[in-house]
């Protein structure tokens, strides 16, 4: 028997991947990519809580969250195509002009 | 019974007794003599400059006029047997009033002030004045101004300055005054700055305006006292003398109306007993105030201190010593606003307000001995100066400040209907006066030099002999007219007078009086030799001067009118209460009566009157012997010492001459005493408050705090989107380490 538990560690685990990729992938598309890895692992959490507690607060949560990743995508992948096209690059560490 | 119900039932002539309309109709209307005015002033004001100049001056005109004849409709309706005032203050109706509650203006706890508006004899006077001479010079205007490329904004300020003086006049209590007090103070300002691309002009408006704050000041903190005064008043009375609900009404009165209504002010003064006569339970003027901000004081002395706060009101708005100064330099303006603003109506204000108020300045006998002193003083005072002053507009404008200081004279004295009569005089001819002095700058390229004009007399015939009738009306030289009534009426009343504590000041005041009459006789009579006799100036800019166009001279020649005609008024012709009465004396009766009861029952003061002609006729002929002597001097001088060349006037009187000339050095006095410590004082305030404290420390030390801080920490923004989510990373990991802790425990 799958219990909650099982649900939350992976969930964690995927968010943990994610959160690392985040922090440490130098493209810009991966970055992106982990980002949508953690936003995964809420929903996964929202959806094991809602298995134990047996309503469907938790479903209608994680249809928000894909709503909202899906939104993010798009914008996310135009703002990508429009950095490339300027800078010719998608490395983050080569994208700082925002600084001091 | 109006004229034309009266009509039906009688025939024409029985019915001309009767007023053309109902009493009660004139008080339900009352608001319109302000409203007509100021719905022409915002129509000059907004539409005038696509309306054009031909309508601008109509509507102008028609407004005014317009206003006239609801005036004169109050005033007739006045004499109807129906025309009573019930106001809640007592049982009984006032007689000869009209008036009504137009509503709240503002009620906060226990003050209230309301729209009331009321009319009886004296206001009825005042807004006939200040309508009729008001029309006379919009008509005059349109002429004058006739080139002028602000002619809408002229005529909207002119407009709106005569509704604010109707506001003045009809208002029913003192705050709604003082909004009309302000009123006239503002369009001062805004008429005498009118050219205001002339920066010595527009600095005129602002000294008026500051000068007239200043005695505004003291109007306010006169009425914010008076507030207290009656609170006390109403605190520690227990019954009025008399019947006993007579208080209880008193009171409902004042709640429903506010305690600065002049009826309101006047029942409560009526119902103080003199001090020896005092029952159980009223308070008289010598009463200890028990509590308030006023506690320690006696409600005479409080009384005193509010009527001196008041005076400074008045020295402000009427241009008395010392705050006199800003009238000279009115004279900035355009001439017919000097003849409207600074010479008929709002420099009278200050002698309204003590008419109107009459009845609390009986009670206090040094503050009618301070007001007296100040007339006196500050008649001679401008009368001496004017006889130094070269610029016809400046001569007329002393003038106008040393007859005001005639009526300041006769208001503190209790002779208010002296006073209120030389106002009505004053007004027609001093208006004519300006108006003519205005014809004479018209017709000579804006000269305004006395010394190069000369001969006006065969160029400009109408304006020669108007300015001559106005002249011998002012100085009574020559032929009694009625400026020589008016002020006899004053010096007769003041010599008749005798003040309570101080005996000397009627004396003094008198003796005073005579020598400013005389020179008043002589500066007019210097004025107008100069100006159209004799030959003309071989400095003068228009070789051949022309006589002005019809509007100009229409209304001289009707004011000049007026200002023999009055004259009937100053005689006394009605037999009543056991003496022969002037008209106007006898006209006013139904406002004096409370002022002269008061002064009778407190023994304040008391006018020894005339006992018939022969006492007159007296006074009359020492006051017509005074005024020839200072015309004959006046021509010799002019006519016939000066144009010989070989006399010049000595080193002692061209040392006067100089004095005179620069207004002995008054402006300067206070240029040195006051305006140059408050500059100096400003701008030490200016470098150290404003300049370091608040610019340099407050201000420029924040910027320079968060700038320093900011080149520190600005350092930690790498731009590194990467290390911001380490960060962030880190920080939940620490929150979900603190929160399991937590747990644990």
């Amino acid at each position: 028997m799958v219990s909650t538990q099982h649900y939350l560690l992976l969930a964690a685990f995927l968010f943990c991947i994610g959160m690392f990729g985040v922090m440490v992938r130098r493209n810009a598309l991966v970055v992106f990519m982990c980002v949508e890895l953690m936003l995964n692992a809420a929903n996964l959490t929202f959806l094991a809580f809602a298995r134990q507690r047996g309503d469907s607060i938790g479903h209608a949560s994680a249809f928000f969250v894909i709503a909202v990743a899906a939104a993010e995508a798009a914008i996310g992948l135009a703002i990508l195509i429009a950095v490339f096209r300027s800078r010719g690059t998608l490395n983050v560490e080569e994208i700082k002009t925002m600084k001091h | 019974m109006p004229f034309f119900d009266c009509l039906q039932q009688a025939s024409f002539f029985d019915c001309l007794a009767h007023p053309p309309l109902d009493p009660y109709a004139v008080s339900q209307g009352l608001w319109l003599i302000i409203a007509l005015p100021l719905a022409g002033a915002l129509l000059s004001g907004l539409l005038g400059r696509l309306l054009g100049r031909a309508n601008t001056n109509l509507i102008a005109c028609a407004a005014v006029g317009g206003s006239f004849v609801i005036s004169l409709l109050a005033f007739l309706a006045l004499n109807d047997r129906s025309a009573t005032l019930q106001t809640p203050f007592s049982d009984e109706p006032l007689r000869f009033a009209l008036g009504h509650d137009f509503g709240t203006w503002f009620a906060v706890g226990a003050f209230r002030a309301q729209f009331g508006l009321a009319v009886d004899h004296l206001s009825a006077v005042m807004a006939l004045v200040v309508t009729g001479v008001g029309f006379l010079i919009h008509v005059y205007s349109t002429s004058y101004m006739g080139h002028d490329r602000g002619y809408w904004r002229y005529f909207a300020y002119l407009n709106l300055f005569v509704a604010m003086m109707l506001l003045l006049v009809l208002a029913d209590n003192l705050p709604l005054l003082f909004v009309g007090w302000e009123g006239v103070g503002l369009c001062s300002y805004l008429l005498i700055g009118f050219w205001y691309e002339d920066a010595a002009k527009a600095w005129a408006g602002r000294k008026a305006f500051v000068v007239n704050r200043i005695g505004d000041f003291g109007f306010l903190i006169g009425m914010f006292l008076l507030t207290l005064w009656v609170g006390a008043f109403d605190a520690q009375t227990r019954r009025f003398a008399g019947q006993g609900r007579a208080l209880d009404h008193w009171r409902a009165g004042m709640m429903e109306r506010g305690p600065l209504t002049f009826h309101g002010l006047e029942e409560a003064v009526r119902r103080i007993p003199p001090a020896p006569a005092a029952t159980a339970g009223a308070v008289t003027l010598q009463t200890p105030i028990e509590s308030g901000p006023l506690q320690g004081l006696t409600f005479g002395q409080a009384l005193t201190a509010v009527l001196l706060l008041f005076m400074l009101g008045a020295a402000g708005k009427s241009a008395q010593l010392p705050l006199f100064v800003w009238l000279p330099d009115a004279m900035a303006g355009p001439t017919p606003v000097s003849a409207l603003i600074h010479a008929a109506t709002m420099v009278t204000a200050g002698v309204y307000l003590f008419s109107r108020i009459g009845f609390l300045l009986v009670l206090s006998p040094a503050a009618m001995a301070t007001v007296a002193l100040v007339g006196a003083a500050t008649a001679l005072f401008a009368a001496l100066i004017a006889f130094g002053q070269d610029d016809i507009k400046k001569v007329l404008a002393y003038s106008t400040i040393s007859q005001l200081g005639f009526m300041f004279m006769a208001v503190g004295l209790g002779v208010f209907w002296a006073a209120i009569f030389h106002l009505a005089t004053h007004a027609f001819f001093k208006a004519c006066l300006f108006l003519g002095a205005g014809s004479v700058m018209h017709g000579n390229a804006d000269e305004t030099d006395i010394k190069r004009l000369g001969g006006l007399r065969r160029e400009m015939p109408w304006t020669a002999a108007t300015f001559l009738v106005a002249s011998i009306a002012i100085s009574g030289f020559v032929i009694p007219l009625s400026g020589f009534f008016s002020k006899d009426a004053i010096l007769h009343g003041v010599h008749a007078s005798r003040l309570a504590v101080f005996e000397w000041v009627p004396t003094a005041v008198w003796v005073v009086g005579l020598v400013a009459a005389f020179c008043t006789a002589f500066y007019i009579g210097r004025l107008y030799l100069l100006v159209f006799e004799g030959k003309r100036s071989p400095q003068a800019r228009v070789a051949h001067p022309h006589e002005s166009d019809w509007p100009m001279t229409v209304p001289l020649v009707i004011l000049a009118a007026l200002s023999v005609f009055a004259a009937v008024y100053g005689l006394p012709i009605i037999h009543a209460m056991g003496r022969d009465q002037t008209l106007i004396e006898n006209y006013l009766l139904p406002v004096s009566r409370i002022p002269e009861e008061l002064e009778r029952i407190h023994r304040t003061v008391a006018i020894e009157e005339a006992a018939g002609w022969s006492d007159w006729m007296k006074t009359w002929t020492e006051a017509w012997f005074i005024a020839l002597a200072g015309g004959l001097l006046a021509g010799v001088l002019y006519l016939w010492y000066f144009p010989s060349p070989h006399r010049a006037p000595s080193a002692l009187g061209r040392a006067l001459m100089r004095a005179a000339r620069n207004g002995f050095y008054v402006d300067r006095l206070y240029e040195l005493a006051i305006v140059r410590p408050t500059k100096l004082i400003s701008f030490l305030l200016y470098k150290v408050v404003d300049t370091l404290l608040i610019d340099t420390i407050f201000v420029r030390g924040t910027a320079w705090v968060t700038a320093r801080v900011a080149t520190v920490i600005r350092y930690l923004q790498t731009g590194d989107a990467q290390s911001y989510a380490a960060v962030m990373a880190l920080a939940l990991f620490l929150a979900a380490g603190y929160a399991l802790i937590q747990v644990l425990k």
